[in-house]
């Protein structure tokens, strides 16, 4: 009965309190959206390489075909022609473009006549009488790739390799062909087969899922909304924080102090309170993902399909936002003190929990910290369940840790409370 | 004094940091059915000595019992047993005059039917029925005043202590609130009344005791400490006789 006391109290305190109530809803909500928003693009950037390269083509033959033909076929490159060497070099090096592919004059036909010389010797070798010389030039055949001097080296790399995998794959295409055509030469006529690479072997990439055809990679949205969520959840420390200490300098607590056997249901109540606070918010930011986010061209939050895991997972999350917001406000005495040092230390763990960015970005030494944050814990859980559909059981580690922390400083709360009541 | 209600006994009380104690060496006993005028100019230690009754605060030495239980070893029960105004407004502001009094009254335990006979008596003894329904944080100061000395009445105290209960109130709310004492005193409720208002003391103390710097000055019944300080017309008098003229921060 003292409980339900505090807790229809706290809400009626919370609700006629239009700067608490914007705190806690509408402040997480514009957040969320503005982070998913300008995060979109460096996601999208890091999973989604989109490059413009320059293709001077001086060749003008069958390699400055393919070329063009494999480095659009990716679907991530737009080659662009420019003539002239000087200027594509030009246009790279202020970032217009990412790369410039540059095939000197006559790069095909002196493959092609590498490749004539290589398996004339071959055939030559095995008997077979070809009138191919057997001389092999052996300084290879450039082909020369600039890169914008900012670009980012996982890019760079992507394009060399590339670029090596689309000549390597005409290299063997034209080698094949050549046998063919010298074993055939002569009194040896043989029907040609016609040879494709990627005919050979495939390589399927997929996502590691019970629903491998579902887009589940980590997007904006998938980082953003769990993890500014839990940010707000956390924030919560700033109504809890400033209502306690309001009633403490307004001397309503005293009142309370001065109630027999009050202490136990006033700590009760509000951490009841601000919990179900804390998982409408969880709901409202998750509706938020899954019904606002794609009206704004983001992509759609997906859950997983673990409900009881997400639920036991926000609940716990809950649990510990209240009880570190609840010991900030029993144990600093001023507003100032609490709100700034709330403040400051959601915003710590949250950056350590990779809430801003994701932790596997982050140095070794940060990576092992954030451990320790219970905002990384909560993270870990949701991301493991709504992109890896995990088992309840692959998230209850976290979900301990994050039980014992808030039973940890719930204990703490009270405990300082209880002190202060006789001084 | 017989059947004391109220036995403090050689208690001190020095705050951190502070120079000289806030109650220093401090005996003095109230008996069941009086109201004690606690006196004293503003810093005299009133409010420390009601803080170290309802065992807010612990005595650096001696013991106080009330209501025959120890406080420090029993504190808990005898909270339930008494009710404090205190000095501060110790009321939520955005809560309504109805929610506040709801919210202590379910502290206190009491249940549904019974606690909203008591607001009802007690908002009609106050003059609040038509205001039951406003934020706190409208009323006046009177007002704000007889609410928090009601949230005090709600579990119907064996023991009623009032910290400066008509500070900053208009004449009107004084005197409403001055006729309640009375009409607790003629059913023999016992209170210890904290206050600097002498002629509110001479009107309703059956016996008083003037402090000043945390120390006794003096405690007797009214009538008798004038007729023992013939100098002294009234309690204003006796009050500044005792505690002096100096000026007080």
């Amino acid at each position: 009965m003292k409980i339900w006391a505090t807790i229809w109290k706290e809400f009626l305190l919370l609700v006629r309190d239009p700067g608490g109530m914007a705190l806690i809803f509408a402040m997480p909500l514009a957040l969320v959206i503005v982070m998913a928003l300008i995060q979109d693009a460096p996601f999208r950037d890091y999973q989604e390489i989109k490059l413009e390269v320059l293709l001077v083509d001086q060749d003008k033959d069958s390699l400055s075909y393919k070329m063009k033909r494999a480095l659009e076929s990716t679907g991530n490159i737009t080659v662009v022609k420019e003539n002239d060497l000087e200027r594509a070099k030009k246009l790279v090096q202020a970032g217009e473009f990412k790369a410039s592919v540059v095939l000197h004059k006559g790069t095909t036909q002196a493959l092609k006549k590498k490749t004539e010389q290589l398996i004339g010797k071959i055939v030559r070798n095995m008997g077979v009488e070809t009138p191919f010389i057997d001389s092999i030039e052996t300084s290879p055949v450039p082909l020369d790739l600039y890169f914008d001097p900012a670009i980012k080296v996982n890019y760079k790399q992507a394009l060399g390799e590339g670029i090596e995998k689309i000549v390597a794959q005409v290299q063997s295409e034209w080698i094949i062909m050549e046998l063919q055509s010298q074993l055939s030469s002569g009194e040896n006529k043989h029907p040609k087969v016609k040879f494709n690479p990627g005919e050979m072997m495939v390589v399927n990439q997929q996502y590691a899922s019970d629903k491998p055809k579902e887009r589940l990679a980590l997007n904006s949205v998938q980082h953003n909304v769990p993890a500014w969520t839990m940010f707000a959840m956390f924030f919560i420390l700033f109504p809890l924080a400033s209502n306690f200490i309001k009633e403490r300098e307004e001397g309503s607590m005293l009142r309370l102090r001065l109630i027999s056997g009050s202490q136990f249901p006033v700590i009760a109540g509000k951490f009841s309170f601000y919990f179900f606070v804390c998982m409408l918010q969880f709901v409202l930011m998750i509706a938020v993902g899954i019904f606002v986010m794609p009206l704004l061209g983001l992509n759609e939050l997906v859950l997983g399909s673990n409900v009881f895991g997400i639920l036991l997972t926000a609940c716990s999350v809950a649990m510990a936002a209240t009880g570190y917001g609840l010991l900030i406000a029993v144990f600093f005495k001023t507003p100032q003190q609490a709100l700034s040092f709330g403040s400051i230390s959601v915003v710590i763990l949250s950056a350590l929990g990779g809430v801003w960015v994701p932790v596997y970005v982050m140095p070794e030494i940060l990576q092992t910290i954030s451990k320790f944050s219970p905002l990384q814990w909560g993270l870990e859980s949701f991301t493991d369940l709504f992109l890896r559909n995990a088992t309840t059981l692959t998230i209850l580690p976290n979900t301990f840790k994050l039980i014992g922390f808030s039973f940890v400083t719930l204990i703490a709360s009270f405990l300082v409370h209880k002190s202060r009541i006789i001084s | 004094m017989s059947g004391a209600i109220v036995q403090i006994n050689n208690v001190s009380k020095q705050y951190k940091g502070a120079q000289q104690p806030a109650v220093s060496h401090l005996t003095l006993e109230i008996s069941k059915g009086s109201v004690f005028g606690l006196l004293g100019p503003n810093g005299a230690g009133k409010s420390t000595l009601v803080m170290l009754l309802c065992g807010l605060l612990k005595p650096d030495e001696g013991s106080i019992q009330v209501l025959d239980l120890k406080v420090g070893e029993s504190s808990a029960a005898i909270r339930e047993k008494i009710g404090v105004a205190p000095q501060e407004i110790a009321l939520f502001p955005t809560l309504t005059a109805h929610e506040n009094l709801f919210y202590f009254g379910r502290m206190y335990g009491l249940q549904t039917e019974v606690l909203k006979k008591r607001i009802d008596e007690y908002v009609n003894t106050f003059g609040l029925q038509d205001k039951m329904h406003k934020r706190v944080q409208t009323f006046s100061g009177g007002m704000k005043r007889r609410l928090n000395l009601i949230a005090a009445l709600l579990h119907d105290p064996s023991l009623i202590i009032l910290d400066e209960p008509t500070a900053g109130v208009d004449v009107q709310s004084r005197n409403m609130i001055l006729e309640f004492l009375l009409t607790l005193k003629a059913k023999g409720v016992t209170i210890l009344y904290s206050s600097h208002f002498l002629e509110e003391a001479e009107r309703i103390c059956t016996h008083l005791a003037i402090v000043d710097e945390g120390k006794l000055l003096v405690t007797g019944k009214p009538d008798i400490l004038l007729a023992e300080n013939p100098d002294c017309k009234n309690l204003e008098e006796l009050f500044l006789k005792r505690t002096g003229k100096t000026m007080r921060d």
